[in-house]
């Protein structure tokens, strides 16, 4: 029973920190004999399993927080994590025996996009159970969604790439860019933000000449760079990685193509910078995910420090802490533990218009209140303020970034939340 | 279309180059060295190496981004290179020869491969490097067309080497006994020629070569420890479709695979590039296993 192991792990886990009080030991004494299941699948043991426990650990912290503030719709949240031993097959299992048997409708996870698919197609959507992932950023999910497949139960804490294509496109249009080239690296992420930063320029009314994809690690670009080269563009937007980038960009430069480059968030490397020669990336700008900071996440890291005696340093906590609290807060604001109810709350209780609710016992207690007063809260959690879109996907703060004439990488400016979401609003994506 | 045909001529001849050396180790040793391709990442290191070790200057010559002494260093590279194949076929190939099967022998070259790159990361470190931070901008010679004036070099460089090969194999008694061998050892053999001298001299010429391309290779793309493994293919692909022994086979199946490969990018996708040497082999071996120019003359 692998429940039974990790609860017993985590007691002693809990003994071990020093015997740490839980905050809602008082609240769980009261009468709440009744139970709402809160379903997480997650990797414990497999090729995840290294980050995977920790993530557990990340969404009991919340179900925890939560008791602590005085339960779930008058019941206590029970936390039942389940190991995918990162098989999808045995992650179906495990999520068909929460959803099926134990009457959970809300399910975390999992952690591989390979495993929170099949979950989603095969259990959730039919079953009707909302499904948060905080860890699964492959682009199908959005594609998914955007066919109709996922009956909006899919949502996840973990922003995708595509919102970085769309702020690049509006860099590109500010700078007069019309005519943009893009070459990227074969894969679904090199795929999916080439295809978000065409949509954004065609939104903007530039045009791409082509998609280049480029495969991972050969010695020469040439060919890819001729292609791309083709249709005489103004600029080029480069998806790529520090060392296959180099090259490329060499190339780029070499067979004559202009240096109005657009390049993406890996490239933010010393490596990649003094290869290439910051003499041609003067007129360089590229994108990065900003650090979030604010109170917010500061509570967050808090609670994880005095809980598990460390702070959290790690994938997947944030985004997990997160994936758990919006599930909660929004079967607490819809009033009923049902898992449609709870997939239409979930924009309620994020997003602005609402009371700022903060990660954490007092956070949640405040939104037992409110929500029972009939007010609106507003989720800012772990990783920030949260929006997700009419796909389940969520945005984050980017960093653009330039290179100094020395080789320095220079900051040029901060998007935050808001400006990515009205410029995702306004462009369509 | 123009600019495709350029560059494949240009990768071709590097390919030429490296697949001359393994057509010759598989056509006299009789055995595929997948270290082969290990010596060109050798030999374009070394080079790097006397550059960094002597702190040669890297005064130009003319519109080049590299002047005599990467030329001085392309020399000395090609010496240590030949070192290093004579020292690998004295403790590991020559141990081997005529004792163990074909297989052991590809074994041991694979053994070799990845001491001779882990070496190279060891000493040299993983990321990609240059001869020169220089970057060449491309002259337009005609629509549609750019060509660097390094790759003009690189080419005429690598025709050169191809045609002494070619001299060398044709006219000299050396060059004699290599092909006799080539057609039969034993029969080479009973007509007094020296099994011995001819591998060694197998491996000066090949790892001569390799090193030439390798530094070739570096100065027109970059330095990296994979350098070789990744040419792996389309050398074997050369090699293979010239027919396996024909330097001329080999340096058109090096022309043959850089064409295809770069043209191909304008009918499919550049990502499914990495394909078309496979498909040139598997093409070759299924229409002409012994090889498109099998029966020509050149080295067989």
């Amino acid at each position: 029973m692998p429940r039974t192991n990790f609860t017993a792990l985590a007691a002693m886990a809990a003994l071990a920190a020093g015997g740490v009080s839980l905050p809602g030991g008082a609240a769980r004494a009261q009468d709440q004999d009744c139970q709402h299941p809160i379903g997480a699948v997650l990797s414990l043991s497999g090729s995840m399993a290294a980050i995977g426990s920790a993530i557990g650990d990340a969404g009991e912290l919340a179900v925890e927080h939560m008791n602590a503030a005085g339960g779930l719709l008058g019941c206590e949240a029970d936390y039942r994590l389940r190991d995918d031993q990162g098989q999808p097959s045995v992650g179906v299992d495990a999520a068909q025996s929460l959803v099926e048997v134990e009457g959970a409708e809300i399910l975390l996870g999992a952690i591989q996009s390979g495993v929170s698919m099949p979950i989603l197609s095969s259990v959730t959507v039919p079953n009707e159970v909302t499904q948060i992932s905080c860890c699964s950023s492959a682009p199908s999910f959005t594609e998914l969604a955007r066919e109709g497949g996922t009956d909006g139960y899919w949502f996840r804490t973990l922003p995708t790439v595509r919102p970085q294509g769309f702020v690049m496109a509006d860099l590109a249009n500010e700078r007069g860019y019309e005519r943009t080239a893009v070459i990227y690296v074969n894969s679904d992420y090199g795929l999916s933000l080439a295809r978000a930063f065409e949509e954004g320029i065609e939104a903007q009314g530039g045009s791409v000449t082509d998609m280049v994809p480029y495969n991972q690690e050969q010695a020469s670009y040439r060919a890819e760079v001729s292609q791309a080269l083709r249709g005489d563009p103004d600029s080029l937007f480069l998806v790529a990685f520090p060392a296959d980038g180099a090259t490329a960009m060499r190339e780029w430069i070499s067979l004559g193509g202009p240096q109005n480059l657009l390049l993406s968030n890996a490239l933010r490397a010393e490596e990649f910078v003094s290869a290439v020669g910051a003499q041609y990336l003067t007129d360089a700008v590229g994108i990065d995910n900003a650090q979030v900071e604010g109170p917010s996440v500061e509570a967050f890291n808090q609670s994880w420090e005095e809980r598990y005696g460390e702070p959290p340093a790690g994938p997947g906590l944030h985004t997990m802490y997160d994936a758990a609290a919006v599930g909660l807060l929004a079967a607490q604001a819809a009033g009923e533990y049902d898992g449609t109810a709870i997939r239409d709350a979930v924009r309620e209780i994020t997003g602005p218009g609402g009371e700022v609710i903060h990660p954490g016992p007092e956070g949640f207690a405040r939104a037992h209140e409110v929500l029972a007063e009939g007010g609106d809260i507003s989720y800012v959690g772990a990783t920030g303020p949260i929006v997700f879109d009419e796909f389940g996907d969520v945005t984050g703060p980017y960093l653009i970034w330039g290179v100094g004439e020395d080789g320095a990488l220079t900051e040029v400016e901060t998007w935050q939340v808001e400006r990515v979401n009205e410029l995702m609003a306004a462009t369509g994506g | 279309m123009l600019q495709a045909l350029a560059d494949g001529l240009l990768t071709g001849s590097i390919y030429a180059l490296g697949a001359i050396g393994l057509t010759l180790t598989m056509g006299i040793l009789r055995f595929a060295n997948f270290a082969h391709a290990e010596m060109m990442t050798w030999g374009a290191y070394m080079a790097l190496g006397v550059l960094t070790l002597f702190s040669l200057p890297t005064a130009p010559l003319g519109p080049l981004t590299f002047g005599w002494p990467l030329i001085l260093a392309t020399v000395i590279a090609a010496g240590l290179t030949v070192v290093l194949a004579l020292i690998v076929d004295r403790f590991v190939f020559g141990k081997l020869r005529g004792k163990v099967g074909h297989l052991t022998l590809v074994f041991a070259s694979f053994g070799v491969a990845l001491l001779i790159r882990n070496l190279i990361n060891l000493i040299f470190g993983g990321r990609a490097q240059y001869y020169t931070s220089e970057l060449q901008i491309a002259v337009p010679v005609a629509p549609g067309l750019r060509i660097m004036p390094d790759q003009v070099v690189v080419f005429a460089t690598a025709i050169a080497l191809v045609i002494a090969v070619h001299l060398f194999l044709q006219n000299t008694r050396l060059g004699l006994a290599m092909r006799a061998v080539s057609e039969s050892p034993p029969l080479a053999q009973v007509n007094g020629i020296s099994l011995a001298r001819v591998v060694r001299w197998t491996w000066i010429v090949g790892g001569a070569l390799a090193a030439v391309a390798g530094v070739l290779y570096g100065v027109s793309v970059q330095l990296r420890p994979e350098l070789g493994f990744h040419l792996l293919l389309p050398l074997f692909a050369a090699a293979i479709a010239g027919g396996v022994g024909n330097v001329i086979g080999a340096v058109l199946g090096g022309f043959l695979i850089g064409l295809i490969e770069s043209v191909s990018v304008l009918v499919i996708p550049a990502g499914y590039k990495l394909a078309i040497p496979f498909l040139v082999l598997l093409a070759v071996l299924y229409f002409r296993p012994t090889g498109i120019f099998a029966g020509t003359t050149g080295g067989k």
